[in-house]
């Protein structure tokens, strides 16, 4: 049966692309297709009225010399008629039109708009579709208002045929993209779920998309599709190939909507039910069965379709992460692929590893694979794939294996694709600093690594390796012998100039011993590149220089004489002008003593975020993020790594190429306000905190106060009761602290960060002044060194009657700490002493900082925080009745940061916050079950550090 | 989300483009114009998924594509979609093509440009996956044909027996269509 007659449509349209084709040259075509273009013009602007036929050739051929890349601006109007013709291939033409040329913001869209309301309520299915597919492939915000609550009714409509559903549901889909917020099918939930099961599988293809976007946005109102999901999925599965007919792609059951399914099931949690979690469990076994069964068609379609479902498959095993036995299965089926002769699969082999190699079940069996994949760096003719197996080597690395990975991307990265070198780069930077197990290891790295890449190091990686160099004593030593080693080579890229320039002005001294890199040979060594360099690149050698006149006094005339050469007394870059001028006039006038001070070795860097990892998120959220959980699973281990790990953490690039300051001429903290051109903030790390007058609370002023009654008479305490105090400014943080007939007490906190203000309000309520006051703070042991209060304005020591002092403390949270600081005061009423306990209300929940997250990242990182030892869990009765806004209230008091929309059920409440102190910073997870029925509440906190979830539990336990 | 599907042929000339997301007339032609370069100089058995198109998406999307002899079949989607699964959904869309058309081959994607588009909406609706069992999608199609032959019966005559007498004036008809025959696409069976 001929399925289409060729030609015979359209002629005039036939012969115009065949002319089109013949021409010669492309001043031919264009001349050709201006001629129909008047052509076609003529006849539209004709006084003859056309008719739909020559309409529909007209619009058609305006199609065509579109597709040739020529604009066109005529026409619209002419479609627009071909609308609301009743022939359907004219309509046709009208609507393939508008979809392909019209912009949504056309003044035609109303008339569009009006003609598609007659349409889509037209008895006629196809004509549904056909304004559908309009609406779908616009998609605009006028479409979603004219037509958000039309196509809603088409989808459920019992009457509605199949292929009109189908395209409803994406019609829907698309609607909802464009305008997610208003169009929220909430009362249309349960029906659209229960397409799932329409007998039409097309319909539960289309469905399954539309219900896919919708739970991405509102889990709970589509929950119910998982049980459905699940069961769909499980029929599909254990169908045979005969079963699903038409819809068997080269004998693989429903390949397209199995992938569907297994992407939905990914928006959610493992289902809790046992039977439907057992019944998904079951499906991805049977899947993972299937590919070990022989093909049975060796049409690369048929092994294609079944391995879209098995990849799928993985995906949703790997989100699960709770079935070891599947994750090592899945793991083994991909290393099968790692080798595979289809070069898709194994680029989509690598890819889905990356993912395993984040599970901790999975990890071991992915390193198994570590030879092939670098054996694929090395060997795969496809870019695409050699840059899959580097994300993978990157993400499977660890202490044991790290030596041998960053050789071997060292290695690579020497024949490596361009595209792809400065990804690289990061990578091992981020690698070697990592798992770093001897410094000379890592600095012989990094000078590799610009050796091999100069070109594609960036600032922060010559940046980060002086950090960490001038912060390691043991380093020092070495870098400075090895950076003079590699100055040697007759070619050394700028990068290496930098870097040997700042570690020999600060450490040359320590190789200044032997003959062959004596002051002199270092100078003239680093000298001979001065004239090859940038600007920038020479002004931070002009430093080098001058420190090197108080590292070595004996070679100073030398150096004096380059400093006042006139290349760069009045060199054209004012820069370097300056430099040499000051640093000239610096060792010619100031004493031996002065220029020691001021060319000190710089001090140690402070500790932040490493800035390559900051870099490397930018550039690849998804690969630095894998990392960012591979550092969290770090900090969960014990002492021994820490110590590692914080140095990754450690300095933030110290230089920046346009203002090296390697003089320390400033201090580092006056530094930002000096030089303010580019990213000085990173320069120094951020400014130092502002040096304030820390007093140890242990000297407190008590013992010594004068009028203090003498010992052995202690004056009557007044047993406040603490903790019901504490308690209500656990979730805020201002009130009155403590009253009785004598004193009333406020208080009014302010944190931030690691900082603490508090502000005390006493209230004299007698008519007559209370004398010799004081006020103090006692730290028990278990605070010292953990939190330090300082006073910052003190309480007179005189209250007269009914007037009110202020007491100031400024407080700074070291670490940890678990019990709130004591205050003391002290005061003669009247002749009597008292005096007056009470525990601040400054807890470690006061240093907390709300952090927002999303589902996925908050269900990964409470994973990731798994151990026993890290969570720690309370079941206690409901104090007050169970209300969930002023649950959320209590908890966004408290500090950590109420998460909306993350766990499926809504009456639970979840948080993420970090607590923030001098030393460390401690992520920390929260969810709050309630169950009405029993007046119970379930509190769980996950948090890096155990002793915090346990403090945290304590605080919170019994508040609701 | 499939943001754009894209044909063209071996010398990067468009055959079909359709984009599910507005771009202006000129950042479409850009569009074809970088993705053929970076299709073209691939090898056949390298693997048929890229990154690195920067007009459209960014890092979040992937070409992915298929070669058939003369003809190029790009898809370019985000991470939602499945990679194989769309390479699937190119083979539907083609063997759709070529049980329309009956070997289908590049000259057929030329001269019936409008009905490409109708085969692949039956198969890709705004930007999503609408069907994927290729006998529904030839089956809706040859309606549409039906109904288009029973339209043209009835209204078109007169207009097709004048476009007659005018391509008379056209001296060399029958040589016009002397084109090279292009090699088939692989024969399914």
């Amino acid at each position: 049966m001929p399925a289409v007659s060729r030609g015979d449509a359209m002629r005039g349209l036939a012969v115009f692309i065949s002319d089109i084709r013949n021409c010669k040259s492309k001043e031919a075509e264009s001349k050709r297709i201006n001629k129909e273009l008047a052509n076609i013009r003529s006849k539209f602007k004709g006084d003859k009225t056309l008719d739909g036929y020559s309409k529909k050739k007209y619009v058609c051929k305006l199609l065509f010399i579109f597709l040739l890349g020529h604009d066109i601006d005529f026409g619209h109007m002419e479609a627009v008629n071909l609308l609301s013709s009743n022939k359907y291939t004219e309509k046709q033409i009208g609507y393939l039109f508008i979809s392909v040329l019209v912009s949504s913001n056309s003044d035609l869209m109303k008339l569009i708009i009006q003609n598609i309301k007659n349409d889509i309520s037209s008895p006629k299915p196809v004509h549904v579709n056909l304004a559908l597919h309009c609406i779908a492939n616009i998609g605009s915000v006028e479409m979603a208002e004219a037509f958000g609550s039309e196509v809603p009714k088409l989808l459920v409509s019992a009457q509605a045929n199949e292929s009109v559903k189908q395209s409803a549901a994406l019609c829907l889909l698309r609607l909802f993209r464009t305008m997610p917020d208003s169009m929220t099918y909430a009362e249309w939930a349960s029906r659209v779920i229960h397409l799932l099961n329409d007998q039409h599988m097309g319909v539960v293809t289309a469905a399954v998309s539309l219900i896919h976007s919708l739970s991405q946005h509102s889990p709970n109102d589509y929950k119910g599709c998982v049980s459905l999901a699940v069961s769909r999925l499980s029929r599909i599965v254990t169908s045979t190939y005969t079963d699903l007919l038409d819809y068997t792609y080269y004998f693989v059951p429903a390949p397209w909507l199995s992938v569907k399914l297994l992407r939905l099931l990914q928006c959610y949690p493992v289902p809790d039910e046992p039977a439907i979690r057992g019944r998904l469990v079951e499906c991805l076994e049977t899947i993972l069965n299937k590919c070990q069964e022989p093909p049975k068609s060796k049409k690369v379609q048929h092994s294609n379709a079944k391995n879209a479902v098995l990849f799928e498959a993985i995906n949703l095993i790997i989100h699960i992460d709770s079935e070891p036995n599947l994750l090592v299965r899945a793991c083994n089926q991909l290393g099968q692929f790692l080798q595979h002769r289809e070069t898709n699969l194994r680029y989509l082999a690598l890819e889905s590893m990356c993912l395993l190699a984040g599970s901790e079940f999975s990890a071991d069996a992915v390193k198994k694979h570590r030879e092939t994949v670098i054996n694929a760096l090395k060997t795969e003719r496809d870019v695409s794939v050699r840059q899959r197996a580097v994300d993978l080597l990157y993400a499977m690395c660890d202490k044991t294996n790290s030596e041998e990975i960053v050789a071997e991307m060292l290695d690579y990265l020497k024949i490596a694709d361009y595209a792809i070198r400065e990804e690289m780069v990061l990578k091992v930077a981020i690698l070697s600093e990592k798992y770093a197990s001897d410094y000379t290891w890592y600095v012989d790295t990094i000078l590799q690594l610009i050796r091999v890449a100069g070109d594609y190091v960036s600032e922060e990686v010559w940046h980060r390796v002086i950090q960490i160099v001038i912060n390691r004593d043991d380093a020092q030593g070495y870098a400075a012998k090895t950076v003079f080693e590699n100055l040697q080579a007759p070619a050394c890229h700028e990068n290496m100039v930098k870097v040997g320039g700042y570690i020999l002005g600060e450490f040359g001294n320590l190789i200044a011993g032997d003959s062959r890199s004596s002051p002199l040979v270092q100078f003239n060594l680093l000298h001979s590149k001065f004239h090859l360099c940038s600007p920038a690149t020479r002004a931070l050698l002009l430093s080098t220089y001058i420190k090197f006149i108080n590292l070595f006094p004996e070679i100073k005339p030398t150096i004096q004489n380059v400093l006042r050469n006139n290349n760069q007394l009045r060199n054209a870059d004012v820069e370097l002008q300056q430099r040499a001028l000051e640093y000239s006039q610096l060792s010619s006038i100031t004493s031996q003593d002065v220029l020691a001070t001021v060319l000190e070795e710089m001090p140690p860097f402070p500790e932040r975020e490493s800035s390559i990892l900051a870099k490397l998120k930018k550039k690849k959220p998804a690969s630095a993020q894998a990392l960012e959980k591979d550092e969290e699973k770090h900090k969960k281990s014990p002492a021994s790594v820490e110590n590692h790990v914080e140095t990754k953490e450690t300095p933030p690039p110290i230089t920046n190429s346009n203002s090296v300051d390697l003089l320390g001429l400033g201090t580092p903290a006056a530094a930002p306000e000096t030089n303010n051109t580019n990213a000085l903030w990173d320069v120094f790390g951020g400014s130092p905190a502002p040096e304030e007058q820390v007093i140890d609370v242990n000297m407190s002023k008590t013992e010594e106060n004068p009028g203090v009654p003498a010992a052995g008479s202690e004056p009557p305490t007044t047993a406040a009761n603490e903790t019901q105090y504490l308690t209500k400014f656990l979730f805020k943080n201002s009130g009155v602290l403590f009253e009785n007939d004598l004193l009333q007490i406020g208080v009014k906190c302010e944190f931030k960060d690691q900082y603490g203000r508090v502000g005390l309000f006493f209230g004299n309520k007698t008519p007559t002044q209370l004398n010799h006051f004081s006020a103090s703070v006692t730290l028990t042991d278990d605070q010292q060194g953990k939190l330090v209060v300082a006073t910052q304005k003190e309480a007179p020591s005189q209250i007269d009657g009914g007037a009110q002092v202020q007491h100031f403390l400024n407080m700074e949270c070291v670490s940890l700490f678990s019990d709130a600081p004591v205050l003391r005061i002290r005061y003669n009423h009247q002749g009597a002493p008292h005096s007056v306990s009470l525990k601040l209300p400054v807890l470690i929940n006061k240093f907390f900082e709300g952090t927002d997250m999303d589902a996925t990242n908050f269900f990964g990182r409470w994973k990731q925080l798994g151990q026993p030892a890290q969570e720690c869990q309370k079941i206690f009765q409901a104090k007050f009745p169970i209300d969930a806004s002023s649950t959320k209230l209590k908890l966004t008091g408290f500090g950590i940061a109420c998460l909306s929309g993350i766990d499926p059920n809504p009456e639970n409440m979840v948080g993420a916050g970090i607590v923030k102190t001098k030393d460390l910073q401690v992520g920390c997870l929260l969810r709050l079950e309630p169950n009405q029925a029993a007046r119970m509440y379930r509190l769980t906190i996950r948090a890096s550090n155990g002793v915090l979830s346990q403090t945290l539990c304590d605080l919170l336990e019994d508040q609701f | 989300m499939i943001k754009a599907i894209l044909v063209f042929n071996n010398h990067g000339k468009s055959r079909l483009q359709k984009f599910y997301q507005h771009y202006s007339e000129d950042v479409q032609q850009q569009i074809i114009r970088e993705t053929f370069h970076l299709v073209s100089r691939r090898d056949d058995n390298v693997c048929s998924f890229l990154e690195g198109g920067t007009l459209i998406g960014g890092s979040d999307y992937k070409l992915i594509y298929r070669h058939y002899a003369t003809l190029y079949f790009v898809f370019c989607v985000d991470s939602s979609e499945s990679e194989l699964g769309i390479l699937d959904l190119i083979q539907v869309f083609v063997e759709s093509l070529d049980r329309c058309f009956e070997n289908v081959c590049e000259l057929d994607l030329i001269f019936h440009v409008d009905k490409v588009h109708h085969i692949l909406s039956e198969i890709v609706m705004g930007g999503m996956v609408l069907e994927t069992n290729m006998n529904e999608i030839v089956t809706k199609f040859l309606e549409q044909d039906k109904l288009e032959k029973s339209e043209a019966g009835l209204s078109a005559a007169p207009a097709k027996a004048a476009a007659a007498i005018k391509s008379i004036d056209l001296p060399s008809l029958p040589k016009d269509l002397k084109l090279p025959d292009l090699p088939k696409l692989p024969t399914f069976r």
